[in-house]
């Protein structure tokens, strides 16, 4: 006789979401740079800001901070970079 | 987002009972409060029962009016359970969403009688609600009612969910609620295994942790399904940070797994809720690099009814109704949650807890009130508390005759919890075990003012920052000093309550520890306690 299993596994039904469309060049972009507010990310988003400005010569580069590094951003947050109309986000954590 | 003294965009919607409401036609001259919300956002559900006392005490001088950014049967089926006592709108299209334009639900605008926006609040926040029922009732010519009571159990502010309408998929889709709140799932599938399987094999490879697990047949998990009365497909919670649902069957087949008596799924369901509890804060605890791993402390006699180990051995293999809870609720976590090591799960050395890590508190060796008494609950009650913690570090202390001495030889322990130099930051559970909780309270302890003196006795001598390098020197401007022994010191811990003790272990032995947390309050994990 065959055994029959209650699948213990997640089956919870999902939405398929879209990457956004990835851009050709950094040139002229508003990049926007989150902070996780760990330690020291300051120090490695300002000379990534520098990079970004010197070598890649984008238009603007945007700040945020999460409130926590442990929890996943508020929607405050990610709206604030939304309405600066960031071409790219890069979310960066330090310690 | 439309702003304060915008004109308020003209709309007509459907009621839930399929009559129009438009405005402004329908405010009929009065101001007017639309609440944007979803019906899968926890902060919605915070904020809508202000909402209804708002609703019933200016229902005269205002329109309360909620618009529902999901579909009709979502949204009834909320309406019934929280309730919601005011009028609901439909926003099907989101096309109401879009002319007002929140960034996160619940928004609350508030609209005046000449239709000009003339407050707006974006998430929970108690004083806002307030000013606006002031707002409102100053508009109606009568006192301001007080809606939000501060310390009424809620926390005075939380941020919202992002709005549906900015929950951008492909072009012109919106997103599908979650949800996250709905009270079924379907049934688990079943996985037919031919004869030639091997079960445990199969089981081994394809859902457990490296350790194997018993087959959950349809037999097994049907005989613990027999020990609860909640329908297979209701959904407990969703286990961050994947957001699986756990459904009573998908619990019920991993307690199978963990090898759990069928009685212990009265404890898994409040465990569930409990570990899935916003401010214990599970998505952060499973995927941290740090050791933290949930510790269950279970109180009452519950203890004695399912057979978990107070006394010798406690964190360890002596008792199945220990080890099973404690693997049940990591099985969950993997299975469920998706907290798979090197996958979400990225601490760096990992705790042997998370095989399992379930303890009881030796109650009746103890010379002090229960840990669920000191919280509030009445001694015949029975409750599971989680604590996300490091592995247990030992005190020992065999030749003190004062009590002062063991709590001294604790507090030193204490000083290095996180790491030596960091304070006002972590908390711990002391662990004490019988014969040193017997030598302090000899010495007239309470369980108060034994932690009282562990909070004024652990502290971080000043000189060790002569050093500027290194973690926790970088916040001394936000640590208290004190003299400990006449030696000048930095207060180790935040306040008295951040120590927790308990009394456990065996009645041989002067063997106490201390378990250090993970990043504590608001912006890490709170201790929590579900009655069973």
């Amino acid at each position: 006789m065959p055994t029959i299993l209650i699948n213990p596994l997640d089956e919870t039904p999902r939405a398929q979401g879209v990457a956004a469309p990835r851009l050709k060049t950094l040139e002229g972009k508003v990049v926007g740079l989150l902070d996780i507010s760990k330690p020291g990310g300051g120090v490695f988003l300002d000379h990534l800001e520098r990079l970004l400005r010197e070598r890649y010569r984008v238009a603007s580069v945007v700040r945020e901070t999460k409130p926590t590094f442990t929890k996943p951003a508020p929607a405050e947050v990610l709206e604030k970079l939304r309405r600066r109309n960031v071409d790219a986000v890069i979310e960066a954590l330090a310690d | 987002m439309i702003e304060i003294d915008d004109g308020a965009p003209y709309f007509s919607l459907s009621l839930l009972d399929g009559a129009h409401w438009s405005f402004p036609e329908d405010a009929a001259g009065k101001p007017a409060l639309f609440i944007f919300f979803e019906t899968d956002c926890p902060t919605c559900h915070l904020t809508i029962p202000y909402i209804n006392r708002l609703a019933q005490l200016v229902s005269e001088s205002a329109s309360i009016v909620g618009i529902s950014q999901d579909g009709e049967e979502q949204t009834l089926t909320l309406v019934k359970r929280l309730p919601i006592l005011f009028p609901v709108l439909l926003d099907t299209g989101l096309g109401v969403t879009r002319a007002f334009d929140p960034v996160a639900v619940p928004t609350l605008f508030l609209v005046n009688a000449a239709g000009r926006i003339i407050r707006t609040q974006i998430g929970f926040n108690k004083q806002e609600i307030n000013e606006i029922a002031s707002a409102i009732a100053t508009a109606g010519g009568f006192e301001p009612p007080m809606i939000a009571e501060p310390f009424d159990g809620n926390p005075d502010r939380r941020v919202g969910c992002v709005s549906r309408h900015l929950e951008l998929l492909g072009e012109g889709e919106e997103a599908e609620p979650l949800g996250l709140y709905s009270k079924r799932a379907a049934h688990a599938s079943r996985l037919v295994l031919d004869d030639s399987a091997d079960a445990y094999e199969y089981c081994a490879q394809a859902f457990a942790d490296p350790l194997p697990v018993v087959p959950p047949t349809v037999e097994r998990v049907d005989r613990m399904l027999s020990q609860t009365e909640l329908d297979p497909t209701e959904i407990i919670a969703h286990i961050p940070p994947n957001y699986g649902a756990a459904t009573v069957e998908k619990i019920a087949a991993n307690a199978v797994m963990a090898g759990c008596a069928p009685e212990m799924m009265r404890v898994l369901i409040p465990l569930i809720r409990a570990v899935c509890d916003e401010r214990f804060n599970i998505h952060g605890i499973q995927a941290t690099t740090h050791f933290a791993a949930p510790l269950v402390i279970v109180n009452g006699p519950l203890r004695h009814e399912l057979g978990f180990a107070s006394r010798g051995n406690v964190f360890s293999n002596v008792a199945r109704a220990n080890s099973t809870l404690g693997r049940a609720l990591q099985l969950i976590l993997i299975n469920l949650g998706g907290a798979r090591p090197a996958e979400i799960d990225m601490s760096a050395l990992g705790n042997p807890g998370k095989f399992s890590y379930c303890i009881a508190e030796n109650e009746e060796d103890s010379p002090w009130e229960p840990l669920h008494v000191e919280l509030g609950f009445a001694p015949s009650r029975s409750t599971v508390t989680l604590f996300a913690g490091e592995a247990p570090s030992g005190v020992s202390e065999h030749n003190a005759r004062l009590g002062e001495t063991v709590l001294k030889a604790i507090a030193a322990s204490l000083a290095t919890v996180w790491s030596y130099r960091l304070c006002a930051m972590a908390e711990a559970v002391v662990v004490i075990c019988p014969e040193h909780a017997k030598t302090i309270a000899r010495a007239g302890f309470t369980k108060q003012s034994a932690r009282a003196f562990l909070f004024d006795n652990t502290g971080v001598p000043l000189k060790a920052y002569q050093n500027t390098d290194g973690e926790g020197v970088q916040f001394v401007r936000a640590y208290e000093e004190v003299l400990i022994g006449g030696e000048p010191c930095y207060r180790k811990f935040r306040t008295p309550e951040s120590i927790k003790i308990i009394v456990a272990g065996g009645t041989a032995g002067k063997f106490s520890a201390v378990i250090g947390s993970w990043s504590t309050g608001s912006r890490g994990s709170q201790m929590v306690t579900y009655p069973v």
